[in-house]
Formats: structure tokens, sequence, C-alpha cells
């Protein structure tokens, strides 16, 4: 991608904001060198340089850290989005809280662990009492949607509605931003999403026609889950897959049986942060935002699977397998 | 000649002076702004960096300077301020409306593209501060074309109002 400077104006100021906050980006040697700590408290004042500084407090390592850079990250991309002239590039990154926090509402409930961003509290709670106004259109388009029966679905084919529903949410996002680095890292990942969920369908013995049934339609992808749901044999998903997505699937597949799809997650998640790496070659732009939080994203997941991991005494070796691509 | 030529001459030079410096300071305006708010997203987060900055953030502005000097100068040589007024040809004014406009013109868009260069600049010190002695140079090799084009400018007005030039278009 040849690097451009077009929307400076409307886009300045967050893009601004940005090249500082990308200065504190920790590269691969940095999270190397908190695995390799062999006590738990040394790896405490390693976490001062990171974007978590501000939100440990005393004892939150050791008792509530999993939840510590979801937060971190939740309130970084919200006060992003604040000076963002187009809040798309942020909400493809906050919309799974979004339905996560719907799924909640469809099945009842009427408070909200999520971040609020796309779906208000006033709608969630309008749905959590069975009132379906204003439920989004990307649910209502499901091929198994039918409006009132929410609380009589089964709640295996109410999740593959919802992951339908997201991901038809995440491609209608990804067009309307008109860019075409975030096009191909939704379109790549959100290929990635049908596969994982088909191929833990699989692995757990679920009839795949489920998915063909509640999981359309999805665009250009409605094909490939038609044709992935009709093959049993993994070996020959590469072809129908296609792309660097169909090979990664295959190298994922030499991997030993247990590990494959996690090794297929981390592959893809590389992958991707290759793409959204590009973005950093612009001035500014709604391309500058995403691939921020892009690699905030990662940056939070390397974190949380380090010093989560090394509080459990998870082997180091191990660690350092999952240790995702950092952005810079 | 006419007198009437000689006046449609005069509006002609004037002309090219507004130009001159109209341009150039919409350009500077709207390139300081493209700088501006790439700036201000910087400071947000390091404010310590203002020092740096506000060299980034002062360059897209010379050009508007640039055109008022040119516009000065078109003034004062056709003796509109201090000085008697000289006889300005149709051929003359024609020439300078011309050199106004073209010098407006480099002026508005290399104000603009400095903008840019320094957002980009901005952009470097923000991820480096060590590196700010360098990033300067990008929006100061847009500045060269803007000196270049004042300095061509300076010498047309110049030449094209000496009493030999003004005798030899009038012909």
């Amino acid at each position: 991608m040849v690097p451009k400077i077009p929307n400076i104006p409307q886009w300045g100021f967050v893009s601004g904001r940005i090249s500082v906050l990308e200065a504190r980006f920790l590269p691969r040697e940095f999270f190397m060198n908190m695995i390799s700590q062999e006590r738990i408290e040394d790896i405490v004042p390693h976490l001062q340089d990171t974007f978590l500084k501000d939100y440990l407090a005393p004892g939150a390592v050791r008792e509530d850290f999993g939840a510590l850079p979801d937060r971190c990250f939740y309130n970084m991309a919200l006060s992003l989005r604040g000076n963002c002239p187009s809040t798309i590039p942020v909400d493809i990154f906050l919309l799974q809280s979004d339905y996560l926090n719907l799924k909640g509402a469809l099945a009842g409930a009427t408070v909200f662990p999520f971040p609020i961003s796309l779906f208000t509290q006033e709608m969630l709670l309008a749905i959590a009492h069975e009132d379906y106004a204003e439920l989004p259109q990307s649910l209502r388009e499901s091929t198994g949607w039918t409006a009132g029966d929410a609380f009589q679905i089964d709640s295996g084919i109410l999740d593959i509605m919802l992951d339908g529903s997201y991901l038809r949410h995440l491609l209608s996002l990804a067009n309307e931003i008109e860019s075409e680095m975030v096009s191909i890292y939704v379109r790549e990942r959100v290929l990635a999403y049908i596969v994982i969920v088909l191929w833990r369908a699989a692995n757990q013995g679920i009839s795949l026609k489920r998915y063909q049934q509640h999981l359309l339609p999805l665009e250009d992808f409605t094909q490939v889950v038609i044709e992935l749901t009709g093959i049993n044999n993994l070996e020959t998903w590469p072809a129908v897959i296609g792309g660097i997505i169909g090979d990664l699937f295959n190298e994922s597949l030499e991997s030993y049986a247990d590990d494959q799809i996690s090794s297929f997650d981390l592959k893809v998640t590389n992958y991707l942060t290759r793409i959204a790496r590009d973005g950093r070659l612009q001035t500014a732009g709604p391309e500058r935002v995403f691939s921020f939080l892009a690699g905030l994203s990662v940056e939070m997941q390397n974190l949380k699977l380090v010093v989560t991991g090394r509080l459990n005494r998870i082997d180091q070796d191990l660690l350092k397998e999952r240790l995702k691509d950092c952005y810079v | 000649m006419s007198p009437e030529w000689i006046e449609l001459g005069r509006g002609l030079c004037y002309g090219g002076a507004g130009l001159a410096f109209g341009l150039a300071g919409a350009g500077s305006a709207w390139g300081i702004a493209i700088a501006a708010h790439q700036c201000a997203g910087v400071l947000r987060e390091k404010p310590e960096l203002f020092g740096r900055l506000l060299v980034m953030l002062a360059l897209p502005g010379t050009q508007g300077f640039y055109g008022f000097i040119a516009a000065i100068l078109m003034m004062t040589q056709t003796g509109l301020i201090g000085g008697s007024v000289i006889k300005i040809t149709l051929g003359t004014g024609l020439a300078l409306f011309f050199v106004g406009l073209g010098c407006g013109l480099a002026q508005f868009i290399s104000a603009i593209k400095q903008g840019e260069a320094s957002a980009a600049g901005i952009s470097l010190i923000a991820r480096r501060p060590e590196a700010a002695g360098r990033a300067i140079l990008f929006p100061a090799f847009v500045e060269t074309y803007a000196v270049v084009a004042l300095l061509a400018t300076v010498l047309f007005i110049v030449f094209l109002t000496q009493p030999l030039a003004l005798g030899t278009l009038g012909k």
C-alpha cells in the first residue's frame, strides 16, 4: 500500500494522539523477557512500562488481572472514538462486546457486563423485556430468525444466529468505511472466524447443517459456508477456503490434533497484524485508528497471556510459542 | 496610447497583486490548519513537545508573507505607495497580472503541501522526539519552492517596471 495522506484535517487530531500512543507499543523482546522471569513479583515492575500502568492497583495483578487488559483496551477505544470524525474504525473493535451484551439481553438479562457502544442500554433493556422493535437489522436478516421467539430458540441455535449477525454487521461496517486496508482485514477476519466456528463444531460432532441454516446470509462468504458445511473431510477445506487463510488452515492441520484450532487462530492473528501494520504508513486517516487498535488488541492479548500464564505456572516454552506477533 | 488603456494596465497589475497575497494567505491558513490538527492531537498526549512542534506548525505560514511581499513590491514599484505614479501599459499590466497569479498559485499549493509535510513530521516527532532535527527537513524542502517562486516574482516585478521595459512593452 502506497503511503498517502488524505483526510488530515478531519483525522489529524486523533492521528496525532495515536502517533504518541504508538511509541508506547512493546516489542516481542519485552514479552520474552517477562516470560523468562522466574518470580511473579519480578513481572509486576515490567507492567509499569505498559498501557496498563494506570490500571495497576496494589494486588490487582494477582486478584483480577484477566479483566485489566480488556478494561484498558475498551477505555482507550472509547476515548479515541470521541475524537474520530467517523466512529466505524473503532466500532469494528467494539462490536463483539455489543453482541455479547445483546446475547445477554436476548436471554432476559438486564445487567450488561461488557462496555456499551453501538447498542444502547435502553435498546438492550427493551430487548430483555421482549420488545424487539429495535433489534439490529443484522439479526433480523438471519435466515432462521422469527421475531417474538427469541426466548424459545435453542441457545445453541441463538449463538449461531448471533455469530452470523455479528459477522454481517462487521462486513457492513467495513463496506461503509471504504478503506481498502480495513476491508481486506475485516473480510479475512470474517473468513477465519467462519472457519474456526465450523471447525470447532465439526470437532464437537455438531451437525454443520445447522450453521448453513442459521449463520447465513454472509455476503460473498455464503457460498463458502454452504460448501464447507457439505464437506466432512477437513483436508479438502483449504481448497474451498482459498487464499492465505486457506494456506494457514493447511499449515495448521500439520499441528497436533488438540492444538490445530489454536495454532490456526495464532497464525491468522499474526497475518492480520501484518495487514494492520500498513496503516502506520499514513499520516492521518481512518486506517491509522484502525491499525492502532489492532495493535493494541494484540498487545493486550499478549499481556494477558504472559501474566496469567506465569501466575498459573504455565510452561515458559509454551507461552513463547503462543505469543502473538507484536505490532512493532 | 489612450488613457483608458493605461488605466486597464494599472488595474491588471493590482489585480495580480491581489491574487498574490490572497492565494498565498489562503494557502498558508489551510496549511497551518492541517498541521495544527495533528499538532493538537500530539499535545493532548505529550504537552512537553510544544516547543519542538511550534516550528513545524509555523512553517506553512511563511507563504502568506511571501505573497504579501510580492503585492507590496508591485504597489511600491508602480508608485501606488510612496512615489510618483508611473504609466502602466496594457502589456506590462497583463504581464504583472500573470506574475501575481503565478506567485499566488505557487504559494497557495506549496503552503498546503507544506502543511501535509509538517503533519507527517509532527507524527515522526511524536513517535521519536529525538528526530525533530530531521523531521523539520521535510517541510523545509517544500519551502524551497515557495522561496524560488518569490525570487522569480521579485525579479519580474523589478524588471517589468523599469522605464526601458515599460517603454518597450508599450510600443
